[in-house]
């Protein structure tokens, strides 16, 4: 009963995902229903093809490889599955998971203080060069590539 | 699962965080872009037994198991990006595979300064050797055990980015959108090196800033994000910690003007 579970907890998400996107984004939750039933339906999709294919790929893999294909331009009906998700806002699907990780982070607060000061001054470092670093790349080859 | 009450404080939480909305300040020539899910996360903080109360061990635990889970909608809608400007993305796809090595700025900044500066020791390789994520603890945990100078430093480096993580992408990357000539597609696969909720938060300010480039922003930055799976834990061992062991012998010398004694590293299996 597994995937059932995971189906509730996905359409609980999808639920308050939806109440946030009204709040926020001021789209109606009728209109955003068949969108985010979408998701849900290839988001089961994908955590059942994880389960049933060999291979210990991660259900997430399959999930946005799915939903990559459903919207490549050309796929039949890709038109009609983008038009329907665009009515939920992207940082309307990120609220409710970081207000669970917040919740959560509740736990990591101990542990928080018993690290020194100095490996949270180098975590910063580390956030810092590995953001930069991977923006200069990026940001050098995009415009060898003359994409920017 | 059938934590009705937990449900209940993120239904509040995300509909408070909605509501303030997405603000941006300015300061100085640029602004800095503050996004509800950062509220969302900040007030779910305060909820737990240190601070209000409301949510309990139960309900951090159940917040815990439930997260990978929430963020499948999240993945699902990024691949509804992808799909529509897959071309570009193959266009782009040497840029996003060689960002990837900007991991490894990580390690030329950061074990010196570890050393040199905060005076840290093996701390430095452990912590400073990548963004310390899931794989690289793992990693980590494997070849010097977790309670090894290596352990605690990459255990440190990844506690502090579970709790300032997500809020710190989320502001570097419209700081320096509004302060430097980094273009937003570049900064986007940036946003892609740690967590999916750091790449949320980076992606969503940038999208914030630049509202007309949200399919590109998100799409790079999730490409970015899965590729980071992929080769992280290849890049962590094959090259970063190297270097990283490699870097650290240099800066003790500078440091202390000796090398270090040679730690009994367990044998890699």
């Amino acid at each position: 009963m597994k995937l059932k579970e995971s189906a509730i907890i996905l359409l609980i998400t999808a639920a308050i995902s939806v109440i946030g996107n009204f709040v926020g984004y001021k789209v109606s939750i009728i209109e955003a229903i068949p969108g985010i039933l979408i998701l849900v339906g290839i988001a089961l999709l994908g955590i059942i093809l994880a389960d049933v294919i060999p291979g210990k790929i991660p259900s997430v893999a399959y999930i946005v490889t799915l939903s990559t294909i459903l919207t490549v331009p050309g796929v039949p009906g890709s038109a009609i599955i983008s038009g329907y998700v665009t009515k939920v806002n992207f940082l309307a699907l990120a609220t409710p998971i970081l207000a669970y990780a917040g919740i959560y982070t509740g736990k990591n607060l101990d542990s928080l203080k018993k690290t020194g000061w100095r490996i949270v001054v180098l975590s910063i470092f580390v956030m810092v060069g590995t953001y930069i670093g991977s923006a200069v790349i990026a940001d050098l080859i995009l415009r060898m590539l003359g994409q920017i | 699962m059938k934590n009705v009450k937990l449900h209940i404080i993120a239904l509040v939480l995300v509909v408070i965080s909605e509501f303030i909305g997405t603000k941006s300040f300015a300061v100085g020539v640029g602004s800095i872009v503050l996004l509800p899910m950062l509220y969302a996360m900040v007030l779910g903080v305060f909820t737990t037994p240190k601070f209000l109360k409301i949510a309990k061990e139960k309900e951090m635990d159940d917040a815990g198991s439930l997260i990978g889970l929430t963020l499948m909608l999240l993945m699902a809608k990024y691949g509804t990006n992808i799909g529509p400007t897959l071309p570009q993305i193959i266009a782009a796809s040497p840029a996003l595979i060689l960002q990837e090595f900007g991991n490894l700025g990580t390690v030329l900044l950061g074990v010196p300064l570890g050393v040199i500066v905060l005076g840290l020791k093996r701390e430095t390789i452990g912590g400073a050797h990548s963004i310390a994520r899931e794989p690289n603890v793992a990693l980590i945990g494997d070849k010097y055990g977790l309670d090894s100078a290596e352990g605690q430093g990459v255990l440190g480096v990844y506690i502090v980015g579970t709790v300032f993580g997500t809020i710190f992408i989320g502001l570097m990357a419209s700081f320096l959108a509004a302060y430097t000539p980094l273009h937003p597609y570049s900064l986007a696969m940036a946003s892609g090196v740690g967590s999916a909720s750091m790449m949320t938060a980076g992606v969503g300010s940038l999208v914030a800033m630049f509202p007309q480039m949200e399919e590109m922003i998100t799409a790079f930055g999730a490409t970015s994000n899965m590729l980071s799976g992929l080769d992280g834990l290849y890049m962590s061992l094959w090259l970063a910690l190297p270097l990283s062991e490699w870097l650290y012998k240099k800066s003790y010398k500078i440091k202390y003007g000796e090398l270090p004694v040679t730690p009994a590293a367990k044998e890699v299996k």
